[in-house]
């Protein structure tokens, strides 16, 4: 891995860790400890307020925001924000998921196509039952990398395709339903259109908040970041490669199932199409490098992913406003992924030289 | 593992050693259960389509060779070649020779400028590319009804080159573009300085800029090459499917990696010939074939496609570890 953005800056772990040999210039300067929080979560903040000023800046493009703005803006971008967290596991433990999209996909048309007509208790186990189906099925996935020694990309290249086609088979053509309790759950509304938007943040909240604690501060979310980070040293200090792999990807193939799920609430009915899971995988993927997780693995933090999503999201309302075709949005977002690249790699280029 | 290997009968001990006899027996084994479902497969039109799909999957599949071997990939010559055809069934109109040079000129810049963004800003090759694409797809959905409207008609002479075939309707004149294509990439990462520059970057890139090699300047031209062909490509499908939307060459993508993959090419570098790359080409292509035979359905195929993917992989590696 050559690019590096965030090195000693974006990381979301202690510095005992992971990102030891990166962090290590650093280190011995003693270091206001507001200070040296404020710089080890650099990145995820930069990406916050970042988001909060675009915000802003949309409500002075629109002739009025209210609570209903905010409340569509926080229930559209959750499954773009639970993709991102899904990716960003996968990415910090060092592979990548280019089948996270499809997955979502499928738990989407499984879902629509269950819950229909269902009781609230049945919609909540059938919920239940689709995320832990979707990590199942991406651990599975995860096993097949690590013990066939086959590159990520190309088996999640496959699942892209295998889950699409998987999820056209259940749900051939856009249909389904769900119950309102679930859609309040997500939406804050029965119907989906409401202005009550406490739901949805805590929606994106309580999911990223667990998500960044796990990777943080027990054993086998450490263990993610040290086998992204170095999987021979990793090994050596006595983590189980094969079961960290799988986690990953069993615990981003429940984020993405998630995303299905939220999907099903918001639209109240499923959706197979193809350009639907694409769509998700480049997104996340994107959300992951303006969160300032490395592709490669071992540094980073899910919370500036999160963040991102919700950034990109948040670029087609805006555009909208402008008065801009919402399609220069995809274009927008290709070009910020690789300025932002390109920046992070000069800084770094400047950084190894002043030392 | 070795004394396992030894203790093995004679003949899977040489198969192991030469993973591409494997491919080719695979190949074989492809091509007589798809003619045992559709004895059809074995007539002109059977060998006709297989060829016909398998030629732009290996021409895509010879840009993520050369790339795989620099320890890159593109995700984005899905998108480059659907532009090419847009531009080239846009200029149809100012001549034959100018939409095509047009066509394959931007393809080539395309894919010039992903290089300069890996080589010199060294940002990671499927970060750049999959941002190319998004980025072209953002344009390309808007310019297909604005700039590109009406431009939906390819030239004959594509068609004919994309779709049509000649000595008794066997061969597509894309197996011939494909043909030359192939002898000149073979042909190019043997005996070429380029080439050995190449397989030197992707071995051991430290040891390759020791020795003198300029790295950048290596990956701009192979990341050009890529979007050249990727041009090609989405020209010969265009000329085949005789009209351009945005999702032309979407089912190539997957095939072309998989090409490179199950025949031999190291994502990480180093390792790998195209001559492996043409054999994964044909067995994706007989295998399309006998999906189209077996009519399941879009979904299906989709799925086994996926499963057979893999599947490919995993007895790759797998042999490649026992050999190695």
């Amino acid at each position: 891995m050559t690019t590096d953005p965030s090195a000693g800056a974006g990381g979301g772990l202690p510095e005992s860790t992971a990102s030891g040999v990166a962090t290590q210039p650093t280190a011995p300067r003693r270091l206001d400890p507001t200070l040296q929080v404020v710089r080890r979560y650099a990145w995820p903040i930069a990406v916050w307020l970042l988001l909060g000023a675009m915000i802003l800046w949309y409500s002075t493009l629109i002739p009025q925001f209210t609570d209903f703005q905010v409340t569509s803006i926080a229930k559209n971008s959750l499954p773009a924000v639970y993709l991102a967290l899904a990716q960003g596991v996968i990415v910090i433990a060092g592979g990548v998921d280019l089948g996270a999209g499809a997955l979502m996909v499928l738990a989407n048309a499984v879902s629509a196509n269950l819950m229909e007509g269902q009781p609230l208790w049945m919609v909540t186990l059938i919920a239940i039952g689709v995320v832990l189906g979707a990590a199942a099925l991406n651990g599975f996935v995860g096993y097949v990398i690590a013990v066939s020694g086959i590159p990520d990309i190309v088996v999640t290249l496959a699942t892209l395709f295998i889950f699409t086609g998987i999820a056209l088979i259940v749900l051939p053509t856009p249909g389904g339903g769900t119950n309102g309790g679930l859609r309040y759950v997500f939406t804050g509304a029965e119907t989906g259109v409401g202005t009550n938007y406490w739901p949805s943040i805590a929606m994106i909240a309580i999911p990223t908040a667990l998500l960044a604690i796990w990777l943080g501060r027990t054993r086998s979310g450490l263990a993610i970041y040290a086998l992204g980070s170095d999987e021979n040293a990793a090994h050596l200090s006595g983590v189980n490669i094969r079961r960290t792999k799988i986690t990953s990807y069993a615990v981003g193939g429940g984020f993405a199932g998630l995303a299905g799920v939220a999907l099903t609430a918001i639209a109240n009915s499923g959706d197979p199409r193809f350009d639907n899971a694409v769509n998700g995988t480049l997104n996340s993927v994107a959300a992951v490098v303006l969160g300032g997780i490395i592709l490669g693995g071992g540094m980073g933090s899910v919370v500036g992913a999160a963040g991102a999503g919700i950034v990109f999201f948040t670029l087609s309302p805006i555009l909208t406003a402008m008065g801009v075709d919402p399609n220069t949005g995809q274009v927008v977002r290709g070009v910020v992924i690789v300025a932002v690249m390109v920046v992070a790699g000069l800084l770094q280029w400047w950084r190894r030289r002043k030392q | 593992m070795n004394e396992v290997a030894t203790a093995r009968p004679h003949w899977t001990r040489q198969l192991a050693d030469r993973p591409l006899a494997v491919l080719a027996v695979v190949l074989v084994l492809l091509v007589v259960a798809t003619g045992v479902i559709e004895p059809g497969f074995f007539s002109v039109r059977g060998i006709r389509n297989t060829l016909l799909f398998a030629a732009p999957v290996g021409i895509i599949a010879a840009a993520q060779t050369i790339l795989m071997l620099t320890r890159g990939i593109d995700i984005s010559v899905a998108m480059v070649g659907t532009l090419a055809a847009y531009l080239v069934a846009s200029q149809a109109a100012n001549g034959i020779g100018l939409a095509v040079g047009w066509a394959l000129l931007v393809g080539a810049l395309i894919g010039a400028v992903n290089g300069l963004v890996v080589g010199v800003f060294r940002v990671h090759p499927l970060i750049v590319t999959l941002a190319m694409s998004a980025i072209l797809l953002g344009l390309l959905t808007q310019w297909a009804p604005t700039r590109f409207r009406g431009a939906t008609a390819i030239p004959s002479e594509i068609r004919t080159i994309g779709g049509g075939s000649f000595a008794g309707n066997l061969i597509p004149w894309n197996a011939l573009v494909w043909a030359a294509v192939a002898v000149l990439v073979i042909l190019g990462l043997r005996r070429t300085g380029l080439g050995r520059m190449v397989y030197a970057i992707g071995d051991n890139p430290v040891a390759a800029r020791l020795a003198g090699v300029r790295e950048w300047q290596v990956l701009l031209a192979v990341y050009t090459i890529s979007g050249f062909l990727a041009a090609v490509a989405g020209l010969l499908v265009a000329g085949r499917v005789g009209s351009v939307d945005l999702r032309l060459l979407e089912e190539f993508l997957l095939p072309s990696i998989a090409a490179a993959v199950i025949g031999g090419t190291s994502l990480f570098g180093g390792v790998g010939s195209y001559t492996g790359t043409i054999l994964g080409a044909l067995v994706l292509g007989v295998l399309n074939t006998m999906l189209t035979y077996l009519d399941t359905g879009q979904a299906v195929e989709q799925v086994v496609f996926g499963v057979i993917v893999l599947a490919l992989a995993w007895a790759y590696a797998v042999v490649q570890r026992r050999t190695g």
